[in-house]
């Protein structure tokens, strides 16, 4: 500090006492060489990055996108000062800061006014704004810009499909590989349409369908199937990012996320037109007309905008805010457009013309667009109420009756209210009494003290174990936790709770007191016999949840009667870890030494309580003083008027509104958005909300929306961008989603990077064939079946799975790729062999409470994912997604992903080994086998039927019979272990997990 | 020829790239965990990260600061952050007292007896800064380098450049990790191929005795399941013999069959002897559990595991109850971590080994009600042992109460280039492409700590 202080006493002295020509001196000897040799590459003549040239005092006065880099004479409020120490998010230069000696020099330069000798009024580089940026004729032509343009399909072949795929491979001397047959090919499409396996009695009666048209027909019957929506709309549901959680640093559950879920499998099932799948995706809430039900469902699309993962407990809201937007942006970017739009957040794309500009003007839109409804630590997301005419009409009866109860209590208290007035004419007397009480009630204010620092030890106490409780839900816990001790948690079920029936022996007035060790409060209410005692017992943190922390805390004075009583313990979620309860009896003096209630002495000296506790609290307020004006605490309030001659009326229609309140008919909410107030955002240089370039107007991406400004009357812009993205001449939404169906039955896309069709992107291999069926798409009016449909009856679909040298990578589509199923077909696979898996559809198996948090120190609710339900159907908690999905390469549920990739890794051999849902489809086959009235032999080829859609071959048969002799399937102990295991191994053979 | 993240990323795209395989040698095509050179020659081969999961106090622990005693209840002469995540009061003294230890001299509060004997091998940072106030944000930062997206964590990044020493263990694991503030966020892969992603050993809920590997414990008799192995090898090479994925299938089974026993065997410390134990302190209730973590991860380190995580579960956060908080907390942890830094000198691997140790922040000087701190990102402390860390040696500074970061300001991204750097991968080189663009550990930003190095 005193060092400091005489550097700036030095050079203050410098600068009072230094000529204009010692300045000059300085500046061409010592700052001028600076510049030149240090910053003027990038801040110069040629280059002015930041739109700050360093040239010409005028430039550095006018300074770049942050502002001026020089005030003279003020070096702390310099930029260039700052920046060059490195201090704060820019850096300059970037990779090497100067040496501490350079950077004095410039702030004794600017501490001396700047000055800089043969300075001319030089006009600072015109500022271009990112808005204005010209793209480059390169950026123009790149193809995923250009208009789709179909070719004529060539006469290669008879399919279109075929034609334009076998023109290429002509060129390259390479043909279609042989078709598969018909048992392979039955279990292809099955699996590609509906996610399951076919079942044997299908594949039988395929194979001996001869007719011609019996493909079609198998593949209307699968498009058909409700199943298919389950498959398929689960593959936009990794595109959309899906989850029941929002993961991230709050993992808060998303309760009403499955409802968009369900429209998205709705959606493929019905056929919807993609362009309206996509319009409601983005602005459903926004599109006008059609009835209750339709608004509802398109009101659920928007969903789409809210699933996204969150930093809900960010402390700056205004970063909070942006950082919402981007993920909503970017998500908008890859679903629809194949476009890295997120990429422009900091600075102009540095790969696709996609400036700055442009992706400020698109955030515009979303932040017009109310996402959230508080950026608070932590936040909350939008809901927002749909329902049926009848539980919409149902909910309006329900305000009517509700409104008319508060009007009746409203006219009792105005009633009440005209008498209270001669009540407090007579309390008014007794205002010493009063006065007394309050000064009393003030001194004996306080925490409750523990009576007995170990309650055993107290003649009379009853201590009990909490893990010997009579009635309850939760986990007794002897080690971990409750090592030493035993201890009670939370074990799932939601409200925990125990009950204890204790005997007292004696009346008297009893300290309730417990022990119990919690790393975070978890209030919990303590009931006497159905009355509560302590509404908020048990709420502090003793540091951990271990027994080291374990303490006696007091929570409660209650008087009881002899005989049984019931304590009971309970809470809406996890308890704290509780080990003992004890009663402690008090001896006069102790109650007398108790906290007292104003309720209590009140009810001892005929009190009024409402006066009272008005007296306590001026008392408190004047920390214990006596109160001189005793008038004004005699005045009427909603509390003392309801105590007068119509308390019992009064109390009876507040409870009955209690009750009311909380008998809400249930309205469906969905996760959704709304437009808020228009508005423009500035465009945030490097990202930061914090330093503010030029508005960016709402509107398009320029590269394909042209420089024409958006006109927008009204709205946040959302509809618009709906509409410009399902225009049949966008030149991205048909083709991006073209080519996800394609991926979908061809294991790759023609643009093989689904998600960016960017330049770093990969380029389609057969474009010509992309156009066409983009253009197909949108002649079938948006028909994504009328999709599938062309693509699967097309050869190249048929064709077998082998490998041609001279097309290693099959870019050229010269043979058929082997797939590995993906999670989800995996597991509903084993379940539908198994003869377990079950077809409800659609609901929500998330066992949690609104905003509830779904992890803690364990996962909650795990059993869920023990249900032989569709996998779709089961919750999907982001950072504790269920771990046979996580193990079989399920998607990332915080981010956009169109490719699943299909890894090998030991983790998945040793679910096939050890996890307990292999180990229950496995015993339920072998059961069923086992139940049938066969030979072995019969047995095995049923097993393979079942699993592969074929009987074993004779080789197979041996080696399956030599099996089971040594693992003694004939000793009837081991039988049943030695089907299972026979079982297991068909569910880990290459065949049951790939798709030929 | 194609680079590894290539053949990872068309590995991506189906199986057309298999046929690769017998073109290119088999190691780098069928295993993308086969150990790999660095980018230059590296002074470590392997990173324990002790995770004290909450923000333990820098100036309760290793930043003395005398001048925080004098100014006891003054106000902060200077400002507060501009985002802070709670109100605080005046500046609130050190409830512990500090000595010198070692040749190095390193100050260190009466919270760490144990590990004081260890300074001459330590390295502090105490210029650390992040830019998240929040758990959640913090964590993520730490872990993975960003406070806003998923991104792969540092254990990924690394297992992704280095690939792992011995294939019948996962390449990256996770003791005890936090299931809040990010929960699997902090060891995912997330956009890099998931076998990088760090295989979680129990959960901050489970005691360290009783945690494994996923799936790794069965119900079937070993003999039994060594019949279904030879079956399904027999059956799948009978359909399947010419293709290299198909085998590298049939293959990860007996991996599988391997990592069964050789898992729990490393995880297995009753081989160790009883002094072993008591240098580990799990012979004392207290130290127990995080002993247990500490003597799993030089097991860990000896086998080749490249980057192993120990986490002391959420329990530094003392908004309130300071005092008793930090010495309980330090208590747990103070004989486990010096039992490891010992235990890893004497058997030759703390050369090759770097111990990380710290928290996703630090705490304010500034009281929160009477005994209690709030969280501070704006100037930490947090050290490095082995490895190539500089021995005995302290970095940087905060100021006089210990509030801000402010001499040789250490960043998380410069950590991270550091911890790579020691590693001998260059983190501007190492990287991989998504979504449009090359991503790093660092993102735009890093510079690695040359004061730290040896």
């Amino acid at each position: 500090m005193v060092r400091q202080t005489i550097t700036l006493l030095t050079l203050f002295l410098l600068a009072a006492n230094a000529s204009p020509a010692d300045d000059a001196d300085f500046f061409e000897k010592k700052v001028r060489p600076l510049l030149v040799e240090k910053c003027q590459s990038c801040h110069g003549a040629e280059k002015q990055k930041g739109n700050l040239r360093v040239d010409s005092k005028a430039a550095l006065l006018a300074g770049g996108d942050r502002g001026a880099a020089v005030v003279p004479g003020k070096p702390d409020e310099s930029l260039i000062v700052r920046v060059l120490a490195h201090d704060g998010d820019v850096k300059m230069p970037p990779k090497n800061k100067l040496p501490a000696a350079e950077i004095a020099v410039f702030k004794e330069w600017v501490q001396r006014g700047a000055a800089w000798p043969d300075s001319k009024a030089v006009v600072a580089a015109p500022k271009v704004a990112a808005a204005s940026r010209e793209f480059t004729a390169e950026e123009r032509s790149f193809w995923a810009f250009q208009p789709v343009r179909p070719q004529p399909v060539p006469a290669t072949g008879s399919h279109p499909v075929d034609a334009f795929l076998l023109a290429k491979l002509k060129e390259r001397n390479l043909s279609f590989a042989p078709p598969a047959d018909k048992r392979t090919l039955i279990r292809r499409i099955t699996f590609d349409l509906t996610g399951l396996p076919p079942t044997s009695a299908e594949v039988d009666a395929f194979v001996k369908d001869d007719s011609k048209d019996a493909y079609a027909k198998l593949v209307d019957r699968l498009l058909a199937s409700s199943a298919y929506g389950e498959k398929w709309g689960r593959r936009w549901l990794d595109v959309a990012r899906y989850a029941d959680s929002n993961g991230m640093d709050e993992n808060l559950a998303y309760v009403n996320a499955w409802r968009y879920r369900d429209w998205v499998i709705r959606a493929f099932n019905s056929d919807k037109p993609y362009d309206e799948f996509v319009r409601d995706q983005i602005a459903g809430d926004l599109v006008p007309g059609g009835s209750e039900a339709e608004r509802a469902e398109r009101l659920t699309a928007t969903g789409f905008l809210v699933i996204g993962p969150k930093m809900l407990a960010e402390d700056d809201p205004m970063k909070m805010r942006m950082d919402i937007i981007d993920e909503q942006l970017d998500t908008v970017g890859q679903a629809f457009l194949g476009l890295t739009l997120g990429c422009a957040r900091c600075h102009d794309h540095k790969f696709d013309p996609i400036t700055a500009a442009d992706y400020y003007g698109l955030a515009g839109m979303f932040y017009s667009t109310k996402t959230m409804v508080n950026y608070n630590v932590v936040a909350t997301w939008n809901e927002r109420p749909i329902g049926t005419p009848e539980s919409i009409a149902k909910l309006a009866e329900y305000k009517k009756s509700l409104d008319k109860l508060k009007a009746e209590i409203a006219k009792v208290e105005k009633a009440a209210k005209a008498d209270a007035e001669k009540r407090l004419i007579e309390e008014k007397k007794r205002a010493k009494e009063y006065a007394i009480a309050a000064i009393e009630l003030y001194n004996r204010r306080g925490p409750l003290k523990l009576v007995e620092a170990e309650p055993a030890k107290r003649d009379g106490a009853i201590v009990a174990e909490s893990e010997a409780f009579a009635r309850g839900n939760v986990l007794k816990l002897t080690d971990g936790y409750g090592a030493g001790i035993g201890v009670i948690i939370n074990a799932g079920p939601i409200p925990n709770f125990t009950e204890h029936d204790i005997d007292i022996k004696k009346a008297g007035t009893f300290q309730v007191a417990v022990r119990y060790a919690a790393a975070d409060p978890r209030p919990i209410r303590i009931l006497v016999n159905g009355k509560v005692v302590a509404g908020n017992a048990c709420g502090e943190r003793t540091g951990s949840w271990n027994p080291d922390t374990q303490k006696w805390h007091p929570e409660a004075t209650v008087p009881l009667a002899a005989g049984r009583i019931v304590v009971r313990f309970e809470r809406d979620g996890a308890i704290p870890h509780l080990d003992k309860i004890a009663l402690v009896p008090l001896t006069a003096d102790e109650i007398a030494k108790m906290p007292l209630s104003p309720e209590s002495v009140a009810a001892d000296r005929k009190l009024s309580p409402a006066l009272l506790r008005q007296w306590l609290a001026a008392v408190a307020k004047r920390d214990g003083k006596a109160v001189e004006d005793v008038d004004a605490l005699f005045r009427s309030s909603k509390e003392f008027d309801a105590e007068g001659p119509r308390k019992a009326e009064i109390e009876k229609l507040r409870e009955a509104l209690a009750a009311k309140e909380k008998d809400k008919p249930p309205v469906d909410e969905v996760m959704a958005v709304e437009d808020a107030k228009a508005e423009n955002l500035k465009i945030h240089l490097r990202g930061n909300h914090l330093t503010l370039g030029a508005e960016a107007p709402r509107r398009l991406p320029r590269i394909m929306a042209g420089d024409a400004p958006l006109s927008l009357k009204s709205g946040s812009g959302r509809l618009e961008l709906a509409q410009w993205m399902t225009r049949p001449d966008n030149p991205l939404t048909a083709r991006v989603m073209v080519n996800r169906i394609w991926a979908g039955h061809f294991g790759t896309g023609l643009v093989r990077t689904p998600d960016n069709f960017g330049r770093l992107g990969e380029r389609p291999t057969h474009p010509e064939l992309l156009d066409w069926l983009a253009a197909e798409f949108v002649r079938s009016g948006w028909s994504v079946k009328a999709m599938h449909r062309l693509i699967v009856t097309s050869n190249a679909y048929k064709m077998s799975v082998g490998s041609n040298a001279n097309d290693v990578e099959n870019k050229f589509f010269s043979h058929f790729n082997r797939r590995r199923l993906d999670a989800e077909e995996i597991r509903d696979g084993m379940l539908a062999v198994a003869g377990k898996l079950e077809r409800t559809p659609g609901g929500t198996m998330l066992k949690a409470k609104p905003r509830q948090y779904v992890t803690s120190t364990a996962n909650v609710n795990y059993d869920v994912y023990s249900s032989p339900r569709r996998t779709v159907y089961l919750p999907i908690v982001r950072s504790a997604v269920y771990d046979v999905l996580q193990t079989l390469d399920f998607a990332d549920p915080s981010v956009p992903n169109g490719q699943r990739t299909a890894t090998t890794i030991p983790t998945q051999a040793l679910f096939m080994l050890n996890s307990s849902l292999v180990d229950e489809t496995t015993e339920a086959f072998a059961k069923s086998l086992l139940a049938m009235n066969a030979s072995d032999d019969d047995r095995i080829h049923a097993a393979y039927h079942r699993a592969f859609g074929r009987t074993a071959t004779e080789s197979e048969l041996v080696r399956v019979r030599s099996y089971l002799a040594k693992a003694e399937a004939t000793v009837e102990a081991k039988r049943l272990k030695a089907w299972r295991g026979f079982c297991r191994v068909l569910f880990a053979s290459n065949e049951f997990v790939f798709v030929e | 020829m194609l680079g590894r993240r290539e053949l990872l990323k068309s590995s991506a795209l189906g199986f057309g790239w298999l046929a690769l395989a017998d073109l290119l040698a088999q190691a780098a095509v069928n295993d993308p965990l086969a150990p790999k050179a660095p980018h230059f020659p590296a002074k470590a081969k392997r990173i324990i990260f002790l995770f004290m999961h909450g923000g333990p106090s820098q100036v309760d622990t290793f930043d003395y600061k005398p001048k925080l005693t004098e100014h006891d209840g003054k106000p902060l002469p200077f400002a507060k952050p501009r985002v802070v995540s709670g109100a605080t009061g005046n500046l609130l003294k050190s409830p512990f007292s500090f000595k010198q230890h070692g040749q190095s001299g390193a100050w260190v509060s009466e919270l760490f007896p144990n590990i004081a004997k260890c300074v001459d091998d330590l390295c502090f940072i105490k210029s650390m800064h992040g830019s998240n106030s929040r758990h959640g944000g913090a964590l993520l930062e730490l872990h993975t380098g960003s406070d806003t997206f998923v991104r792969p964590s540092m254990g990924s990044w690394i297992t992704y450049g280095l690939g792992t020493e011995n294939r019948d263990l996962p390449g990256y694991v996770s003791i005890c990790p936090t299931l809040t503030h990010g929960g699997v966020n902090n060891y995912t892969s997330a956009f890099l191929p998931a076998i990088y992603q760090a295989t979680p050993l129990g959960n901050a809920g489970t005691p360290s005795s009783k945690v494994g590997v996923p799936f790794v414990k069965g119900t079937t008799p070993p003999d039994q399941q060594r019949l279904e192995l030879d079956l399904l090898a027999e059956l799948d090479r009978e359909r399947t013999a010419k293709d290299a994925a198909m085998d590298g299938r049939i293959q990860s089974f007996e991996m599988a069959f391997r990592m069964q026993a050789a898992a729990p065997m490393v995880q297995d410390l009753s081989k160790e002897s009883k002094e072993t134990h008591a240098l580990y302190g799990i012979d004392d209730k207290a130290t127990e559990n995080f002993g247990r973590q500490c003597l799993m991860a030089r097991r860990f380190a000896e086998a080749g595991v490249r980057f192993i995580q120990c986490t002391h579960s959420y329990k530094w956060d003392q908004h309130e109850n300071l005092t008793k908080g930090h010495t309980a907390n330090a208590k747990e942890v103070d004989k486990p971590i010096a039992g490891l830094l010992m235990d890893l000198k004497r058997r030759g691997l703390l050369k090759d080994t770097l111990v990380l140790w710290g928290g996703e922040f630090g705490r304010t000087p500034v009281a929160q009600g009477k005994d209690g701190r709030d969280h501070n990102p704006h100037g930490f402390t947090m050290f490095l042992a082995g490895g190539g860390a500089k021995a005995g040696h302290s970095h940087g500074a905060t100021d006089d109460f210990g509030y801000y970061s402010v001499e040789d300001k250490v960043h998380i991204h410069d950590l991270h280039a550091t911890m790579l750097h020691l590693l001998g991968l260059d983190h501007l080189k190492l990287t991989y492409r998504h979504a449009g663009r090359d991503f790093r550990l660092t993102d735009v930003h890093g510079e690695v700590v040359k004061g730290v190095l040896a």
